[in-house]
């Protein structure tokens, strides 16, 4: 009887563990899906409040406070005042922090949204901010395809890079072109680890192809 | 048994499908809503985030003592105690505004601040370099600002009544004893310094903190930039005036080095000047900055500079001879700095250490004269943060200069030995984020003169909107005599000014408009007893001098810039009202003194040019007129000088060749062509006189710069130094 009733109870620990970790893949799920599926101007506030909601529970799991970094900056490129963008970054940072610490070293996703933020940064004043910026996103970016050379969205970013920069500088459409086609070619080979995982990036890239083709 | 087992199963599920709800409202202090706050009961993942007008509603199956936490962008986060009953709980939080960087007020009475990448201020590197007329010289730009008062023959800056003796240049706190490359009678110079060395430029017009001293009337901070990055790349560059080089080590380590040549200007343009030989020499300069893993950084910056002029000067005699000034000047510079936070950045230490050596040897006709000017100074702040995110801080410290002068004329030789320290102690402090203050008091010695100062200073801000704020500075001010008067007695004391500012500022959607008042007080200024009023400001005093000089300036300025309403384009307004009269020097009464004007304005415009990359430029000033004092000036019936004016064009270009970068830059001054005069010498005699001109009247100046390295992303012209 003793046996019988240990087991119980030990299944039942082995059930609601396994529960508690299935709830996080099934709120982080389904979370990442909303969070891919905002349409900008849209704020992805109240998403980010989940996930913040969530990494406070997770201590463990980089991937809730790579996406409040993720939502923070996607959210820095809706404001108009430059004094506001730059205190979302500022959160964003500080969960890159985090996120940095639990994903250990190497990690090519992060190294990415870490140059996101870069040009996140830089936008809000291109003039006085290229010197410092321009090098923690190229640094960045350089990382990122190092640590993973089929990383779509390092490419992705490079081509945006190209896209927005000035044909004077380097840049322009022309350019852009063959790395926003590169991206998509990684795009295709791309699996991602799991739905909780980033994967942005692919609708961007035929949307800036699109605009490029017309 | 299945009893047993059933009890197991009831007690393990029952609680799933209890549910409690949670509803309420977040709102701030005032009962205004926020949206968007983030609702959770901690640990859990339950929670919901407050919609648009702070309502918020959700369930839980979370029971008894628990922690709701209620949080938001801006604001400090709160956490409650609850106990979830059964029954529905209705909550009201009201949450405090953080101070942070969007909504603090900050102190702006008598300061321009001037850049700090972060903050979004008024001037960067880039706006100095971009300014038609400015001609990338950090201290020309700063003339166009409000509180400046232009004065062509000579360099420096003359700030609200003030000399040029009354503005000090300070680098990462230290004192520059040289920052203009050596003074010629009636040709200005330029500053020493490249303004893309700087992260940022803060201009003061008064009133500034107690953490600097020994200038009456504004101190010119100026922190050098900080690490940037680990890339390598060369910087070369040709213009009328010279060459330079200067090769960047990933990023920590910078070497430059530069001749200097103004024949091909010279040649090019009319000058107002005879040059027995143009100015020429070379310079170089090693720059180190590195941040290190316990939280510290180290800056250390040297240069050395060898140039050498000589020019034909009129003597004002009757034959009309001139003489020859023949000045060969070495300038050695070093600077370092390191910086260290303690405790989580609870406390910050910075020190630093200066030392500079300057020598002219001049030839004045036949006669020799030597100056030498020696600073050794070493200087230690400590600065602990305090309050509501760390917002408050309390700083203090010390500073100590040995200072060495020497003046030898023929066989005249004078000298000056200083030491001079000093103490400082100062709190800035948030009393909300509306409120804040700054209160601080510096002593100081010098031993040459023997004498001690203690100086208040005080500063409040007020903001009365979200873009709107007021500021009001006050202060007492010492500094020593000019060296000239030092040289001859060492009796005289500290001279003092006491400012009282008030400041109006709106800055809104890259929009600012700024307003001052001020009321400026001069006492125990030189006065020297000569009996026959001589104007020529590069004489030599001789004359009894004691403290007994006085005097006031009162007025106000106006300052306007909108980087929005035209795309691509930065638009600035200024205008500055001086009222102001003194008893100093060798004045016999109290007026205005030679080099103030009333009223000083000046539009800038720029415009990036998106389509061909090239940025344009046009600068407006004008000046009204100066006092012109005679000899033996009765200071009855004063004539003025016209008033000064000034349009300006400058142009840059920017092209990508390979992998290297080409930028041209080119500008013209005076476009008008109008005959400037900033005052007159005279003749011993006082009866020819001789007007000032500018060294040029109408200036063509045309460079390129090359850069090899990888540049990238979205800039404009960042990154390029001309």
């Amino acid at each position: 009887m003793k046996k019988v009733f240990l087991s119980l109870v030990l299944a039942f620990t082995v059930i609601t563990l396994s529960a508690q970790s299935n709830n996080y893949e099934k709120a982080m799920t389904e979370l990442v899906a909303q969070i891919e599926q905002v349409v900008p101007p849209s704020l992805h506030q109240p998403l980010s409040n989940k996930m913040e909601r969530i990494a406070a529970v997770e201590t463990e799991q980089w991937l809730p406070n790579y996406w409040i970094a993720f939502c923070y900056t996607a959210d820095s490129f809706k404001k108009e005042s430059p004094g506001e963008r730059d205190q979302l970054l500022d959160i964003a940072d500080e969960y890159m922090e985090k996120a940095m610490q639990l994903a250990g070293e190497k990690n090519s996703e992060i190294e990415v949204l870490k140059a996101q933020m870069a040009s996140a940064r830089m936008s809000i004043d291109p003039m006085s901010r290229f010197q410092e910026y321009g090098n923690i996103f190229q640094n960045a970016l350089t990382s990122a395809m190092t640590y993973d050379p089929e990383n779509p969205r390092a490419y992705y970013l490079q081509a945006t890079n190209a896209y927005f920069t000035p044909e004077n500088f380097g840049g322009g459409h022309a350019k852009a072109k063959p790395l926003f086609e590169m991206a998509l070619e990684k795009f295709n080979n791309f699996k991602s680890e799991s739905k909780m995982h980033p994967n942005w990036g692919f609708y961007e890239s035929t949307y800036f192809l699109s605009e490029i083709n017309k | 048994m299945e009893k047993l087992f059933l009890l197991i199963l009831t007690a393990l599920t029952i609680p799933a499908f209890s549910q409690s709800n949670l509803s309420g409202k977040v709102t701030d202090k005032k009962g205004e809503p926020l949206p968007f706050a983030n609702i959770s009961i901690l640990g859990t993942y339950d929670g919901v985030s407050a919609d648009i007008d702070g309502n918020f509603n959700f369930s839980t199956t979370e029971k008894g003592a628990q922690v709701l936490q209620i949080s938001m962008i801006g604001y400090i986060s709160k956490k409650e105690n609850i106990d979830i009953q059964q029954a529905d709980s209705i909550f009201e939080f009201k949450l405090t505004e953080s101070i942070n960087s969007l909504n603090a007020v900050v102190v702006t009475a008598g300061m321009f601040e001037a850049s700090d990448e972060k903050k979004m201020v008024m001037l960067k590197p880039m706006d100095i370099v971009t300014t038609a007329g400015g001609g990338a010289d950090i201290v020309s730009v700063m003339q166009l600002l409000p509180g400046a008062n232009r004065v062509g023959e000579t360099e420096g800056l003359f700030v609200r009544g003030g000399s040029a003796n009354e503005t000090k240049t300070v680098i990462d706190g230290m004192i520059v004893q040289n920052p203009f490359f050596s003074s010629t009678p009636d040709v200005p110079q330029r500053g020493r310094f490249n303004p893309f060395m700087f992260k940022g430029t803060a201009f003061s017009t008064g009133g500034y903190s107690a953490m600097y001293g020994q200038a009456l009337s504004s101190v010119l901070l100026l922190n050098t930039q900080d690490k940037l990055g680990e890339r390598s790349n060369l910087n070369l560059g040709v213009n009328m005036a010279g060459m330079t080089a200067s090769y960047t080590h990933k990023g920590w380590i910078t070497g430059t080095i530069n001749y200097t040549n103004l024949s091909p200007l010279l040649n090019l343009v009319k000058t107002n000047i005879e040059w027995e030989k143009v100015p020429q020499g070379f310079g170089t300069s090693l720059s180190i900055n590195e941040n290190f893993d316990n939280n510290s950084s180290l800056k250390v910056f040297g240069s050395y500079t060898d140039i050498s002029s000589a020019l034909k000067l009129p003597t004002y005699d009757a034959e009309n001879s001139s003489y020859i000034f023949n000045n060969s000047n070495k300038n050695t510079f070093t600077n370092a700095s390191y910086r260290r936070a303690f405790q989580e950045g609870k406390w910050v230490m910075m020190s630093g250490l200066s030392f500079s050596n300057n020598q002219d040897n001049l030839l004045l006709g036949n006669t020799s004269a030597n100056r030498n000017d020696k600073r050794t100074q070493a200087r230690l702040v400590m600065s602990r943060l305090f309050g509501s995110n760390e917002s408050s801080s309390f700083n203090f410290g010390a500073e100590y200069h040995d200072i060495k002068l020497r003046n030898q004329y023929d066989e005249f030789e004078l000298e000056i030995d200083d030491k001079y320290s000093s103490v400082f102690a100062e709190s800035e402090f948030y009393l909300s984020s509306k409120l804040a203050g700054r209160l601080g008091v510096r002593a100081e010695h010098s031993s040459v003169i023997n004498d001690f100062n203690l100086a208040p200073r005080i500063s409040l801000a007020y903001k009365t909107g979200k873009y709107a704020q007021f500021s009001l500075a006050a202060g007492s001010f010492y500094q020593n005599p000019d060296k000239e008067y030092l040289y001859i007695n060492q009796d005289l004391g500290f001279e003092r000014a006491d400012h009282l500012i008030l400041n109006y500022q709106i800055k809104k959607n890259q929009r600012t408009f700024r307003t001052e008042v001020f009321y400026k007080k001069y006492n125990n200024l030189v006065s020297e007893d000569s009996p026959v009023f001589d104007p020529n400001p590069y004489r030599f005093p001789t004359g009894e001098t004691d403290n007994s000089g006085f005097g006031y300036a009162q007025g106000f300025d106006v300052f306007f810039r909108d980087e929005k309403s035209i795309k691509n384009g930065d638009f600035w307004l200024t205008y500055s009202y001086l009222d102001t009269e003194r008893q100093f020097r060798n004045y016999t009464e109290a007026v205005v003194p030679h080099f103030a004007t009333k009223h000083n304005f000046s539009a800038i415009y720029k415009q990036f040019l998106t389509p061909i990359s090239t940025n344009v430029g046009v600068t407006l000033t004008h000046t009204s007129g100066r006092p012109v004092y005679t000899i033996g000036e009765d200071f009855k019936e004063v004539e003025q000088t016209k008033a000064f004016q000034n349009l300006s064009v400058s142009a840059s270009h920017v092209k990508l060749i390979g992998n290297s970068f080409l930028v041209f830059y080119a500008t013209l001054d005076n476009v008008l062509g109008r005959n400037n005069i900033f005052g007159y010498r005279f003749s011993p005699d006082g009866k020819e006189r001789y007007a000032v001109r500018p060294p040029i009247n109408r200036t063509f100046f045309f460079g390129i710069n090359w850069i090899f390295g990888q540049l990238n992303g979205r800039s404009r012209e960042a990154d390029l130094n001309f």
